[in-house]
């Protein structure tokens, strides 16, 4: 699967790149990313007077030839960079040639993957939940459903480039599915994250209870939030005409509506404002923003697009 | 209210479609989308959220304001000034009355109304047919339904105008068979609207186009004339004439009469505008002959400026009285004056040598073939017997009749009646209850008063009106009067003159023209020529034999030639014909058909949009 995913030539490419964190890590965790901490690295942050019980291989000899007084150099303590990639699941994400959701995990995957070159802790967590009851349904057996948790789960807590492959091929193999509800989803998320940091978000964001509370609730955790819109080529241009019975995948709510070819402007005049004002809804809160169809190259979007709204470097 | 066009309500047949139409359900597609999130958005933000939005280009908006335009277009109810729809058929009825001769459109109205007539026949277009009726005192068929323009032309070429009053009703009821399994066709009249003859014709939605000829009305008229035995001095002749001022201003004229073409009068008169002058001239004659009336005034109409009459000269009627014994009606008849009476107690069996032959109470072994006054007897097939009437009530009697003229039978008062049932040949003047009284008629060629009660079983022969009423039955019944009301008549009825048994043919001379054989029917006495289209003098001869009958024009409806606007038809008035030449093209017609169609088309285009 993971083959699928990303082509060896991608990752090679990916290697080149890295995750920007907007700010300094607050982890606990070793990593390799700076923190206010002090610590053993080798980046000098500061020096400090000695107090009785100090490490005397850390004193400032040369400080002490100067000023006759003791100093203890102190280092900056690097960390690791928590990641947090939440990934859209729901029935709605499975629309589209290629499907959202498809193209939301490879994107997944490879930020994922930037990560854990960059040794830092990748969790990929998929809202909304595995419900048993709706797997049941699908007529799957109790089998698949525990495998599916169990993929989900071994995609939590992943650091290393050794485990790369293993996420890869692990985020190639769940499914989605379900109802989901954007804000309730990533509002527990960041109850249960322990640790904040980079929070990504994959998903069209077209929930009908909207997208401010979730958002708000990751940025009050204090993780640093990039926005990753995946939207399918017929939500921006439709493609069907006449008189319709539009049925929402997720709610099963139904829609009435009477379109034609002369109306997919105004339609698409609609989509624009939409994603105006989620755009500007980000900027206001430091969020990152980046809209992409799911037909778009992957390549593109990972080597280009998201250098360029400075998720990757 | 009324509706032109009744049938139209079967469009109120579409009203289903239109419901069936909205029955049909719209069948929607059903999509599965990923959100309908966008899909709210959008039908929220195309929905009216402000009361009034910026006017964008929509052909829907452009077709539904050409939809209104054209409705309110149409409900102006538009029309172009022109010719109907051609029809097939047209009749064209020229009215050739004497009013037409009227010159106030110069050279006279029937002229005017012949070059109309002819302009339509040069309109004529391919597969359109058109009948030309003459409309006078009998209605011609000048030209029987063809193309041929050529044919058209010449039958109304050959029309010419008469001196008689036209019979529109006539023209009209022959025109409406003409086109009676025609649906488009239409009837042009071609008239100065001075007609007779349309109080019984019902207009039953005719198309009729009335072609109005004629101006003004300047006409003096003499519209009577008469000669009667001066009742004051009977060796003298009295002429009764009216002569009308049918003008808007006094006239003064005079009015000359001429005998045999010496002028015996010359009478200057000054008649009030509107008013009619009665003149009487008295004056003495010799011999048989023709008395005429001119007056002097030059008018538009001239073909009433003077008329003529035929006046016999009074000789003493023949009475033969067959009683057996009947002063009262012995002494009624000679009290009549003029009267040469014999009387007998039986009838000679030949009773040729008198005029009247009264049969009182008496039957004749052969009956009279000449006029009869027959009391209580009757010819076996004269009447149909339903017994005695005892004390049969006077209960009403002609008064307008000749015959009653000042006769009041008030007070009269019966014993008994012969029962009859009325005859069809006989007018009754006198009736009962019970059954006719008098009757008075004639059967075949032989005039006939009969009495059905006995003069002395009633009280009437003690009353003054019995002597009238004897004075007018011998006047009646006097030949010379029969003779004398035949030897006038009007403009377009037949002369009919008694002959004798055997004569085949008979010679006539109209006005102005030479002599004509006119054939009599084998077996037939009575002479009858229907040519009579001129006033005049109609020379009449056969065999030694030479007379003349004057055929004259008087007719008021003719001489009060006002051109009318409308034509009254039928007693309610209800039904009148227009002067339009040309009828309103109406177009909204065509409008409503246009917004229709706009009405279609905008609905396929509304449908192709959300196609």
């Amino acid at each position: 699967m993971s083959e699928s995913l990303l082509s060896a030539k991608l990752l090679r490419q990916l290697d080149q790149l890295e995750l920007r964190a907007g700010r300094r890590s607050k982890s606990s965790g070793r990593g390799e990313r700076r923190s206010k901490a002090r610590g053993h690295s080798v980046e000098f942050a500061d020096h400090r007077s000695y107090v009785a019980g100090d490490d005397v291989r850390r004193l400032d000899w040369n400080l002490y030839g100067r000023l006759d007084r003791l100093f203890i150099k102190l280092y900056e303590e690097e960390r690791e960079l928590p990641v947090q990639i939440f990934l859209d699941a729901s029935e709605s994400m499975t629309f589209g040639t290629p499907t959202k959701f498809d193209f939301a995990r490879r994107l997944a995957a490879a930020v994922g993957y930037v990560a854990l070159c960059g040794f830092d802790r990748v969790t990929v967590r998929l809202f909304p939940e595995l419900n048993p009851g709706s797997a049941g349904e699908r007529g799957e057996n109790a089998g698949g459903v525990l495998g599916e948790a169990a993929y989900r789960s071994a995609l939590r807590g992943v650091q290393g480039k050794k485990l790369a492959t293993g996420f890869i091929q692990n985020l190639g193999r769940v499914r989605a599915g379900g109802v989901g509800d954007f804000n309730e989803s990533l509002r527990l998320c960041a109850l249960q994250t322990r640790q904040a940091g980079l929070a990504i978000v994959f998903s069209d964001l077209l929930d009908p209870k909207g997208y401010a509370a979730g958002l708000d609730a990751l940025l009050a955790r204090g993780f640093h939030v990039h926005v990753v819109q995946v939207m399918a080529r017929e939500e921006l241009e439709p493609v069907s005409f006449g008189d319709l019975r539009l049925v929402d995948s997720e709610t099963g709510g139904e829609q009435e509506v009477t379109f034609g070819r002369f109306r997919v402007k105004a339609y698409r005049q609609v989509v624009e404002n939409y994603t105006q004002k989620l755009r500007e809804f980000c900027r206001a809160r430091g969020i990152g923003f980046f809209r992409v169809t799911s037909d778009t190259m992957l390549e593109s979007v990972l080597l280009k697009d998201l250098r360029e709204c400075a998720l990757l470097a | 209210m009324n509706f032109l066009t009744p049938l139209a309500a079967w469009f109120a047949a579409t009203i289903p479609v239109v419901v069936l139409f909205y029955l049909l359900k719209r069948r929607r597609v059903v999509l599965k989308v990923p959100s309908t999130v966008l899909w709210q958005k959008y039908l929220a933000e195309t929905q009216a959220s402000a009361p009034f939005q910026k006017l964008r280009k929509n052909w829907l908006l452009f077709l539904q304001i050409l939809l209104l335009a054209l409705a309110v277009f149409g409900l102006t109810r538009p029309f172009f000034a022109g010719q109907q729809t051609p029809s097939s058929l047209r009749v064209l009825i020229l009215d050739a009355s004497a009013s037409m001769q009227s010159s106030d459109v110069a050279p006279s109205r029937f002229e005017a109304a012949r070059s109309e007539a002819l302009r339509w026949v040069d309109g004529l277009k391919p597969g359109q047919s058109m009948v030309v009726l003459q409309a006078g005192p009998r209605t011609e068929v000048r030209q029987s339904a063809t193309s041929d323009r050529q044919a058209l032309r010449r039958a109304l070429q050959a029309a010419a105008v008469t001196d008689g009053p036209a019979r529109a009703g006539e023209a009209l009821k022959m025109a409406e068979s003409l086109i009676r399994d025609v649906s488009d066709a239409e009837i042009h009249l071609f008239s100065d609207g001075a007609i007779s003859g349309l109080e019984t014709f019902e207009n039953h939605n005719l198309p009729l186009v009335f072609h109005r000829v004629g101006e003004r009305l300047n006409n003096v008229a003499i519209t009577s004339l008469d000669v009667r035995t001066n009742p004051e001095n009977p060796n003298q002749r009295a002429v009764f004439a009216s002569v009308a001022n049918l003008t808007a201003a006094p006239v003064a004229t005079t009015v000359e009469l001429g005998f045999a073409g010496d002028t015996l009068d010359v009478r200057p008169v000054t008649i009030p505008a509107g008013e009619t002058e009665s003149l009487v001239f008295l004056v003495s004659q010799q011999a048989d002959g023709e008395f005429t009336v001119r007056h002097t005034t030059a008018d538009d109409l001239s073909v009433d400026n003077q008329s003529s009459v035929m006046s016999l000269l009074p000789r003493p009627v023949k009475v033969l009285l067959v009683s057996r014994g009947n002063r009262f009606l012995e002494k009624a008849i000679r009290s009549v004056g003029a009267v040469d009476l014999s009387t007998v107690g039986e009838a000679p069996l030949d009773t040729a040598a008198w005029d009247v032959v009264v049969l009182d109470d008496v039957a004749p072994t052969v009956w009279p073939r000449g006029n009869v006054l027959a009391v209580r007897v009757a010819e076996p097939d004269w009447f149909e017997a339903t017994g005695a009437v005892r004390a049969p009530p006077v209960v009403d009697w002609k008064s307008t009749h000749p015959l009653l003229r000042f006769v009041n039978l008030d007070n009269v008062q019966v014993a008994e009646a012969s029962g009859v049932k009325t005859p069809r040949w006989g007018t009754v003047l006198v009736e009962s209850p019970q059954t006719p009284l008098v009757v008075a008629g004639e059967v075949g060629r032989q005039r006939v008063v009969w009495i059905g009660f006995d003069l002395l079983a009633s009280n009437w022969p003690l009353r003054v009106s019995f002597p009238m009423f004897v004075a007018n039955a011998i006047e009646w019944l006097n030949p010379a009067t029969t003779s004398a009301e035949r030897r006038n008549v009007r403009a377009g009825e037949p002369i009919r003159l008694d002959v004798p048994e055997g004569t085949t043919a008979v010679d006539v001379r109209p006005p102005g023209e030479g002599w004509r054989s006119i054939p009599v029917n084998q077996g037939s006495t009575e002479l009858v020529f229907g040519g009579t289209d001129r006033q005049g003098s109609y020379g009449v001869r056969w065999g030694t034999n030479e007379t003349a009958v004057v055929v004259r024009a008087l007719d008021v409806q003719e001489s009060n030639s006002t051109p009318r606007k409308e034509i009254q038809m039928g007693r309610y008035g209800g039904t009148v014909a227009t002067t339009m030449r040309s009828a309103n093209l109406e177009i909204w017609r065509w409008f409503a058909g246009v917004a229709l169609a706009v009405l279609l088309f905008e609905w396929w285009f509304y449908h192709r949009r959300t196609a």
